[in-house]
């Protein structure tokens, strides 16, 4: 009876041991952006299962952490939102940085039906910031036909929505001013509350902009140009409001690195890129 | 051997509010430290610039607490009065038993409703005061009214049928009518259940997140002016239970002054709670 106790308790972790120290000595430690870190963290879950392979993925100090940790040779994959910049690769010599875009992330400006129907199919940046800051509250001063007060729903604290938005307004989130209005929180959300509320207005990624219940404003560039999120021009960053989505290996990606690149790559990694709201490699290129 | 149980049990009740209490202060502490006082009247909350004042927060609290009371009491204390007083007792049991189902419906259920019924009709039915949206303090008063309702009811009518009915029957004796006997015989003698129920509807209505997060919009840092204006009611706002419920509380936790902001709003609604629960027990006591 005992020995069977025994038995029971360690057989299992005999086996773990041994086949730890046969696929992998150290786990796969991966850190970076929050925004990256949505399909990436799932992707480990199922690796884990489905592998047994031991993965940390962790978020601290987003896709610059990212870098700096992949740079310091701490982690072995890095999660970014922005490219790789010359400054990052000139302060981390040793570090050859393989960027692999693995999705694209739009962040769409909607609007209810009748904001649309009156009129209002564009805004530009400093528009965006007087309605931001509050010194705008009627459609009628930013293109509008007829007065109509205009219901700007924020994206809540911590969404990677509300973070591109601001970078692109102020340039960071902490530059961004103080500012008090109602909040949604996650993709389905925001569309019902945009759809069902008369001159609403909010920021949604953008694959969710479906053009019947909300309708998603083309943003217009110093050139003059009015630019709507679609794909071709998230794919060509002509629409401002997009970013590409990478992970980040030192040298040509090996042993776990590369299961998980290639897990990312493949149907299923895309599939968690768009079930997280961001577009897949195949929608880029199409 | 009861008695001394009875203490024990009690001592053990206390300290475990006491020990929850503590444990909230302590995790705490850094925002007292470095808010002070400004943490309670502080008007403006802006995490990521390290400012904290929850005033808007107890605002939101109160102020839903206080319309869900004023809807749900003299309705939920009449409808009360009719079922203990003037219904047959096989019809008061067959209402009974459903309102009771109905004071079990988990809240996001009522939520839903209130996101499904309540926020266009607000919208609609307050047109004329230009609401941005349903999403108000008023519709979260009116959904946790409808909330605390059953409740309300349901121990009203105990506190009504907890009075003799020999008390009853002397009245009626002496020649009061039924609606005399019940205005001076029944609600005064039951007036201890009734500001009991009162009280822990109250301890609902300050405690409710899930349903209040649906409907209320979360808009931070909305304050009255003047601080009686009604104004605010048709205006997104936020509770201490929408902002614990919310998106900062993942966002806290790491970082210390933050955390230490989050766990504060929990001491708040302790004290508030328990303030509420106390103040109604000294208030019966005086009574009887």
């Amino acid at each position: 009876m005992r020995i069977q106790a025994t038995m029971k308790l360690f057989l299992p972790l005999f086996f773990s041991v041994l086949s730890l120290t046969s696929i992998s000595a150290a786990p796969l430690k991966i850190n970076g952006s929050t925004t990256v870190n949505l399909p990436v963290a799932e992707a480990a879950e199922i690796l884990r299962t489905e592998q047994k392979m031991e993965i940390q993925v962790d978020t601290q100090g987003g896709s610059a952490g990212g870098i700096s940790m992949l740079g310091d040779g701490l982690v072995q994959m890095g999660m970014s939102s922005k490219p790789v910049s010359e400054d990052d690769r000139s302060k981390y010599p040793k570090c050859d940085f393989r960027p692999i875009h693995i999705g694209e992330d739009a962040v769409a400006l909607i609007v209810s039906k009748d904001v649309w129907e009156n009129g209002v199919h564009t805004l530009n940046k400093t528009q965006l910031k007087d309605i931001y800051e509050g010194r705008v509250k009627n459609w009628k001063d930013v293109g509008g036909e007829r007065a109509q007060r205009i219901a700007f729903f924020n994206k809540e604290p911590g969404r990677g929505t509300w973070e591109v938005f601001v970078h692109w307004l102020y340039g960071s989130p902490k530059a961004a001013p103080q500012v008090n209005f109602p909040e949604v929180g996650g993709n389905e959300e925001t569309r019902s509350k945009v759809a069902s509320t008369p001159g609403a207005l909010s920021q949604l990624s953008a694959s969710w902009a479906d053009g019947k219940s909300v309708f998603a404003l083309a943003l217009v560039g110093e050139d003059g140009v009015p630019v709507p999120p679609e794909s071709q021009n998230i794919a060509t960053h002509k629409y401002p409001l997009s970013r590409p989505l990478f992970v980040l290996t030192n040298g040509e990606p090996s042993g776990g690195a590369k299961t998980m690149v290639d897990f990312l790559l493949g149907e299923r990694g895309q599939a968690l890129v768009q079930k997280h709201g961001y577009l897949p490699l195949k929608a880029l290129h199409p | 051997m009861t008695r001394v149980l009875s203490w024990l049990l009690s001592a053990l009740a206390i300290g475990a509010f006491g020990f929850l209490l503590c444990v909230f202060l302590f995790q705490s502490g850094p925002v007292w430290q470095s808010e002070g006082t400004r943490y309670i009247t502080g008007v403006s909350w802006f995490y990521r610039q390290d400012v904290f004042g929850a005033l808007s927060l107890i605002y939101g609290s109160l102020a839903v607490t206080a319309v869900a009371l004023l809807l749900a009491g003299p309705l939920g204390l009449g409808a009360a009065v009719f079922l203990s007083e003037y219904l047959p007792q096989k019809a008061r049991l067959a209402l009974k038993i459903p309102l009771e189902l109905l004071a079990g419906i988990p809240s996001v259920v009522f939520g839903l409703l209130g996101i499904a019924l309540l926020r266009d009709w607000v919208y609609r039915t307050f047109a004329k005061f230009d609401p941005l949206s349903g999403d108000t303090l008023l519709t979260a008063g009116i959904l946790l009214a409808v909330m605390i309702l059953p409740t309300m009811v349901s121990l009203c009518d105990d506190a009504l049928r907890s009075v003799s009915g020999a008390q009853r029957q002397a009245a009626r004796a002496l020649g009061l009518t039924r609606a005399e006997t019940i205005w001076n015989i029944v609600l005064p003698q039951a007036s201890r259940g009734i500001a009991s129920a009162f009280l822990l509807s109250v301890g609902r209505a300050l405690g409710e997140t899930v349903a209040v997060f649906l409907v209320i919009g979360r808009q931070d840092n909305n304050l009255p002016h003047p601080w009686y204006s009604p104004a605010p009611l048709l205006e997104a706002g936020q509770t201490l239970t929408t902002k614990l419920g919310g998106a900062e509380t993942n966002i806290a936790f790491g970082d210390p002054l933050h955390w230490a902001a989050i766990m504060g709003l929990g001491v708040l609604l302790l004290v508030l709670t328990a303030g509420a629960t106390c103040l109604g027990t000294l208030g019966r006591r005086r009574h009887a």
